[in-house]
């Protein structure tokens, strides 16, 4: 760990010194991007405990081997619940560029669904709220998608119009569920059912629409849940199909995504479980610094549904927050939210306040 | 004495840097490219003509002013384009040069380069001129 942070250190030294030198070419930048945070909740056993804390500090590197190899490198940082320092390299994708229409992606990364998945991920700064929706969130933070696959992933964009239509189209390893989280194999399929999934988006990029990004998603996969000691307990087959959007123009961003669960039960014999979630967020932009905005989102998971009955985090919830954001400038946010939670499974309600220190480099 | 046409001169005088400095934007002889094509490969939404891999070039004495008048924005949002457009397709931002001279100097010798600079040059395309 020691040596990696070093190199790390290093490789920032090198970088600033080559940017230092003069604005001429400055070879392969690393950038990055560093949050911290304070949280307090009225329930810490479902929002974590209160106080202080760090959030990540997350480095990527996009360095291209001659006009159509591109790789894209990024390594996290992150403080653990029970306060362990873990470290995650969080995409390592090597591809190669057939025209703009066209990229070939192979390695870990982001699972293409909806917006936020791809668009902000670890980036806090880029996104305008201090939180995830819960059930976007990373698979050990409680939510319920696989926010990471290792395989294949094809993506490009093509002209229509006066906008562009943009794709996604990928196989990877087929997810688990270990002890309660979604696991998404990146040392090898556990049962060798290939996750497929694809998005599939329209851009407007003139007139009253310019600056809305409309598409469909979904993906495919067999899902086993095992328990602490390896004994499969259940296996289902997961269809998600939704539709999400993505709105930025004239200091408005909205963004909203919806995902239709119609899970098989492929060894209980129970049937076809049908479950949703969705979420919605708009923000302003006044005065060019402070973003005021406002979030709803909301799942309702068939609890007979041996996928989310075996995940920690399976359970129907709804959830408000208002918050906002404040940029200090182009590379700093503050950031302050409330929000509102009713476990509606649980029959719990709690409440709570998140700040965060953004920034980028 | 009548305050008004000489409020009306100095600003024009303030005003002036605004708007004198001429942009030309330019590419190596062999690109080919039109200029609503160009505005994408500077917003990292093209990145070949044909079998070209285009190499566009930043120019850090006009670039706020090349911003301005190609897309409305100032540089900290340009920046802010690029960080997202690097952090999620995996591409890297137009090189920074230090000045015209040496922007000219690397598209010249550059096959597929493209880039911007404020006195009208030679031994180039000019692609348009802002």
């Amino acid at each position: 760990m020691k040596r990696t942070i070093l190199a790390l250190a290093g490789a920032v030294a090198v970088s600033g010194f080559a940017q230092a030198q003069s604005t001429v070419d400055f070879g392969t930048p690393l950038a990055g991007f560093a949050d911290v945070g304070y949280q307090y909740s009225t329930n810490r056993s479902l929002a974590g405990d209160n106080g202080f804390n760090v959030g990540n500090l997350d480095f990527y590197l996009t360095p291209s081997f001659g006009d159509r190899v591109r790789t894209l490198a990024e390594l996290v940082f992150e403080v653990a619940e029970d306060g362990s320092l873990a470290t995650d390299l969080e995409r390592l994708q090597i591809g190669y560029a057939f025209s703009d229409a066209a990229t070939a992606w192979m390695g870990r990364f982001h699972t293409p669904y909806g917006y936020w998945n791809t668009a902000y991920h670890h980036g806090a700064q880029l996104q305008t709220s201090v939180s995830r929706p819960t059930f976007i969130n990373f698979e050990d933070k409680g939510g319920i998608l696989p926010a990471h696959a290792v395989g294949l992933w094809g993506t490009g964009a093509v002209r229509l119009g006066t906008g562009w239509v943009r794709y996604d189209a990928y196989l990877a390893n087929g997810n688990d569920i270990q002890d309660g989280v979604l696991d998404f194999n990146q040392a090898g399929d556990d049962n060798g059912n290939t996750m497929v999934g694809g998005r599939l988006g329209y851009q407007f990029g003139e007139g009253k629409l310019r600056g809305l990004l409309l598409g469909i998603h979904g993906y495919r996969e067999d899902v086993a849940a095992r328990d602490d000691t390896g004994v499969q307990l259940s296996d289902t087959r997961v269809n998600m199909l939704g539709g999400y959007f993505h709105y930025e123009a004239n200091d408005w961003e909205a963004i909203g995504e919806y995902y239709r669960f119609r899970n098989d039960d492929l060894t209980g014999g129970t049937g076809t479980h049908t479950s949703w979630a969705a979420f919605v967020q708009v923000g302003r932009l006044v005065a060019d610094r402070w973003t005021p905005y406002f979030r709803w989102e909301k799942d309702s998971l068939d609890q007979t549904d041996p996928y989310f009955a075996s995940m920690n985090s399976g359970r129907s919830y709804q959830s408000y927050v208002a918050g906002l954001r404040f940029d200090l400038n182009y590379k700093a946010a503050l950031k302050a939210e409330a929000y509102q939670t009713d476990q509606t499974d649980l029959d719990v309600s709690y409440s709570g306040f998140r700040a965060q220190f953004a920034i980028r480099f | 004495m009548n305050p008004i046409p000489f409020l009306f001169l100095a600003g024009l005088a303030f005003a002036a840097p605004a708007w004198a400095a001429d942009i030309y934007l330019i590419t190596h002889p062999g690109l080919t490219l039109t200029p609503a094509q160009a505005k994408e490969v500077f917003l990292g939404e093209k990145q070949f003509a044909g079998d070209q891999r285009v190499v566009p070039l930043d120019n850090a004495s006009a670039q706020s002013e090349f911003v301005r008048k190609t897309f409305g924005i100032d540089v900290d949002k340009y920046r802010t384009i690029w960080t997202k457009k690097s952090f999620r397709d995996g591409l890297n931002p137009p090189a920074v040069k230090a000045d015209d001279e040496a922007v000219l100097a690397t598209v010249r010798s550059t096959p597929g380069a493209i880039g911007y600079v404020t006195s009208k040059p030679s031994g180039v395309t000019v692609l348009q001129k802002y």
